[in-house]
């Protein structure tokens, strides 16, 4: 069959315009979750202070600075698939910890106030992080595992988890559900007196010093969690969103370093150092139950409102509410300021007793200062330099933001402490 | 635990009552409006958890993975 020249360039022209929206429609632009590298570089100092150390059974220096560089690469494995590793460095000295063995040192005179020069003086933390996101191409869905590892003097973690997003309602409302397991273990350090075999001829006091520890026969600390979080855009500039976990741990919840001091049992010194009747002893089980919930709210062009309360409940009798405010202020296109000012107050856990108010006959007993009462105040302000062209280049990276935070914390028990935190974010090419 | 599940569901139930439109959450997507913890703030939830006893409902910790409360 001869088809006319006409007829076959009509068919030709119709051919090539079907086949070229076919390959339009078929050819869909995903925007990539995260279009470039990213690394994070991460220092926080940490100083505090205060009268009630736990490991000299409530009263005693709580001296600590803390040193932590973390950082943070996120790299894109594809369009839908994102790999983070965050690996961090934490080192830092104590006064308290030093009087775990307060006789290790060259103090003339051995007191709960001073700190040892000795090797528990200080301590070093490492950790690793890594975590594999990926998103659908709807970006209505996402998963996310997680792994991690620490490893500190007497401490050691290995952690796993995942989490599964659910995105709908024109992506409106944000359904997640995680779950995270840490399988812990001590390598339990006793207070030098208390430990076997313990003899010191400078000991005074009326009688004889025998406190015949029993040593925790289990050193496994486990936690499991399951955490459901909600989020809502509630207006064209009012998002809110809640947060609530369930959090089960067993094994060596105590702190086997920390002394407790009896009410109804003779007092035992060196120097001015009094010797401790026993270490802390804690349930091997806990159930905590926080529920927390943001709200921020785009006040105008340079102020935004971002607000957060949680509620917490445990069965060790703590109740507690904490309350934040934090209000960016936007100075110019690249410039922001952070105020911010937060509230906390707890009640004190059913086993915790000031020094020597627990007797020998209880069960179970701390005089840890973080499990009791107490009213804490945070407040700081923080600055912000943030360039979204990245056009500050180190390296082949460019910059894209640096963020300077200070806090002030202060405790009703008398523990101060304050924090500087820098963070810098570099973007590859 | 079943009052949690309850508020949840109302949640989830009445979530479809407001629906704002992808081009116009231009105030929504700002940086400052983002629902989780920036990255700096990181070390201030972690000294918290050390010297706090309670945690979580925050994207931090919530137990375990330090020999802390």
């Amino acid at each position: 069959m001869n088809l006319s020249p006409h007829y076959a360039i009509l068919c030709f022209f119709l051919l090539s315009h079907l086949l070229f929206f076919g390959q339009q429609t078929g050819a869909t632009y995903t925007k990539r979750v995260l279009e470039s590298s990213e690394i994070d570089f991460l220092f926080s100092y940490y100083e505090q202070d205060g009268n009630n150390a736990a490991v000299t059974g409530g009263e005693g220096t709580e001296e600590l600075t803390d040193a932590t560089s973390t950082i943070v690469l996120r790299v894109p494995i594809n369009e839908n698939d994102v790999l983070t590793v965050d690996v961090g460095l934490s080192a830092y000295t104590s006064a308290s910890s030093s009087n775990v063995n307060p006789l290790d040192g060259s103090n003339p005179n051995v007191n709960p106030f001073d700190a040892s020069s000795g090797q528990s003086r200080q301590d070093l933390l490492a950790y690793i992080n890594p975590s594999y996101q990926h998103s659908s191409p709807d970006r209505n869905t996402i998963w996310s595992i997680n792994a991690y590892f620490s490893d500190e003097y007497d401490y050691t973690s290995i952690g796993f988890g995942g989490s599964y997003t659910r995105l709908f309602n024109e992506k409106n409302t944000e359904v997640s559900i995680s779950t995270r397991v840490f399988l812990d273990r001590w390598d339990a350090i006793y207070p030098i007196e208390l430990r076997p075999g313990f003899f010191d001829d400078r000991i005074v006091g009326n009688g004889s010093y025998d406190p015949s520890l029993n040593l925790f026969d289990n050193e496994d600390r486990n936690s499991y969690s399951l955490s459901l979080n909600f989020s809502q855009i509630l207006g064209k500039r009012l998002q809110g969103a809640l947060f609530a976990d369930v959090v089960s741990q067993n094994g060596l919840l105590s702190t086997p370093f920390q002394r407790v001091y009896f009410g109804d049992v003779e007092d035992f010194f060196i120097d001015d150092f009094q010797l401790g009747d026993d270490v802390e002893r804690l349930p091997d089980t806990r159930i905590k139950l926080p529920i927390g919930g943001r709200l921020n709210y785009f006040l105008n062009d340079i102020v935004v409102l971002r607000s957060y309360y949680r509620f917490y409940w445990d069965d060790w009798g703590i109740v507690s509410h904490t309350a934040s405010l934090e209000a960016p202020v936007k100075l110019s296109d690249k410039f922001t300021i952070y105020p911010n000012y937060r509230f906390y107050t707890q009640t004190a856990a059913d086993y915790f007793f000031e020094k020597e108010a627990a007797l020998s006959t209880f069960e179970f007993y701390t005089s840890d200062y973080d499990l009791s009462n107490y009213e804490a105040h945070q407040y700081g302000m923080g600055i912000q330099y943030k360039d979204i062209f990245a056009n500050a280049k180190v390296l082949s990276f460019g910059l894209k933001s640096i963020d300077l935070r200070f806090n002030q914390y202060d405790r009703s028990d008398g523990l101060n402490a304050f924090i500087l935190t820098l963070g810098t974010t570099f973007v590859g090419n | 635990m079943r009052n949690l599940i309850l508020l949840f569901t109302t949640l989830l139930l009445t979530s479809s009552c407001v629906a704002v439109r992808e081009y116009d959450m231009i105030y929504l997507n700002d940086a400052e409006m983002q629902l989780g913890a920036k990255g700096t703030e990181r070390f201030e939830t972690n000294f918290q958890i050390y010297r706090e006893a309670s945690a979580g409902a925050n994207g931090g910790k919530t137990g375990g993975g330090c020999g802390c409360n």
